[in-house]
């Protein structure tokens, strides 16, 4: 009689318990190790799309991270083509509270020094689309045409900018986008295409 | 959508990329840190559920328990002067009762035998 026949007649139960326990532990490991590949190959362009829309890496690392813990301690049990719409929707929310956390920085903070009230004009320059409407050099290697992309991608209303970033940069279809935007998928459509003649008139300028 | 926004789009798209590529090992290694952390907060989120499973499961049964045991008021109230079968049992007279069964039956085993004769 083998080893593990013993088990079985001696502690039955204790045999299946034991079973089912390495079996839930064996997928639980699998899951965890699905949601390390997600995040893996979601997290860089993540982070860009979140610096893209506050202009600053430090705090889009935050975001990016506090995404990263909100889909694995809510989110990882569900099934994993649900993740990139769900995370990119906390993502997005992480981004519009911050947006909100600044405005109201800046109406209270604003009045306080007037080196940081010029310091708010500058940014808000830098941001917005290039007046002199100089033609936007598309090679496609080059950091300087990303950066312009990035002002101009930045100046748009906040929903086209999200509906530009996810449909164009992270690659969700328009259903995946609608729910990460929390909206329809005619809102989505709506702000996409208005988002890209928006960007056409601003960098293809003669 | 014409071809020409087909173009920008895939323009962008491949600017963006290209920014992707050229992020430094610095925020790479940050990210990592985070995307670990956040792995990390997932494993001892369960690891807490398990803690509480075995609290919650003899709460969950006890609380199943007390729904069990709760008489139905319908069957109450249909039981002359609302005696209900626990009372039968739990009562001084029903263990009196009880203890004669052996008479009764015998009563009954007697009566038959009478009608047969």
């Amino acid at each position: 009689m083998t080893e593990s026949r013993e088990t079985s007649v001696v502690a039955p139960g204790f045999a299946v318990s034991w079973d089912g326990e390495q079996a839930t532990g064996t997928r639980a490991l699998q899951r965890e190790q699905q949601l390390n590949r997600f995040l893996a190959g979601i997290e860089r362009r993540a982070l860009r799309i979140a610096e893209i829309a506050v202009r600053d890496r430090d705090d889009a690392l935050d975001l990016v991270q506090e995404a990263m813990i909100k889909l694995a301690r809510k989110y990882g049990g569900r099934p994993s083509e649900e993740w990139p719409p769900i995370f990119y929707r906390i993502l997005q929310n992480g981004i519009r509270d911050w947006h909100r956390r600044q405005a109201v920085r800046r109406r209270f903070m604003g009045w306080l020094s007037r080196e940081s009230r010029d310091a708010d004009d500058r940014d808000m320059i830098a941001e917005a689309p290039d007046p002199a409407g100089r033609t936007p050099d598309l090679d496609l290697e080059s950091a300087e045409a990303m950066d312009q992309l990035e002002r101009a991608v930045s100046a748009l209303p906040a929903r086209q900018q999200e509906a530009f970033v996810l449909r164009t940069f992270e690659g969700l279809d328009v259903a995946g986008t609608a729910v990460a935007m929390g909206c329809s998928e005619g809102s989505v459509k709506t702000h996409y295409s208005r988002a890209i003649h928006a960007l056409r008139a601003t960098l293809e300028k003669p | 959508m014409n071809q020409s926004d087909d173009e920008f789009v895939r323009q962008a798209k491949t600017l963006f990329d290209a920014s992707v590529d050229r992020l430094d090992a610095a925020t790479l290694s940050t990210l990592n840190r985070g995307r670990h952390r956040a792995l990390e907060a997932s494993r001892t989120q369960a690891i807490d559920w398990l803690r509480w499973a075995p609290v919650t499961g003899v709460a969950v049964a006890a609380l199943a328990a007390v729904l069990v045991m709760q008489p139905d008021p319908a069957a109450l109230e249909s039981t002359p002067a609302s005696v209900t079968e626990m009372e039968i049992l739990l009562g001084d007279e029903s263990m009196e009762m009880l203890e004669d069964l052996e008479f009764y039956a015998f009563i009954d085993e007697f009566e038959a035998d009478d009608d047969v004769g």
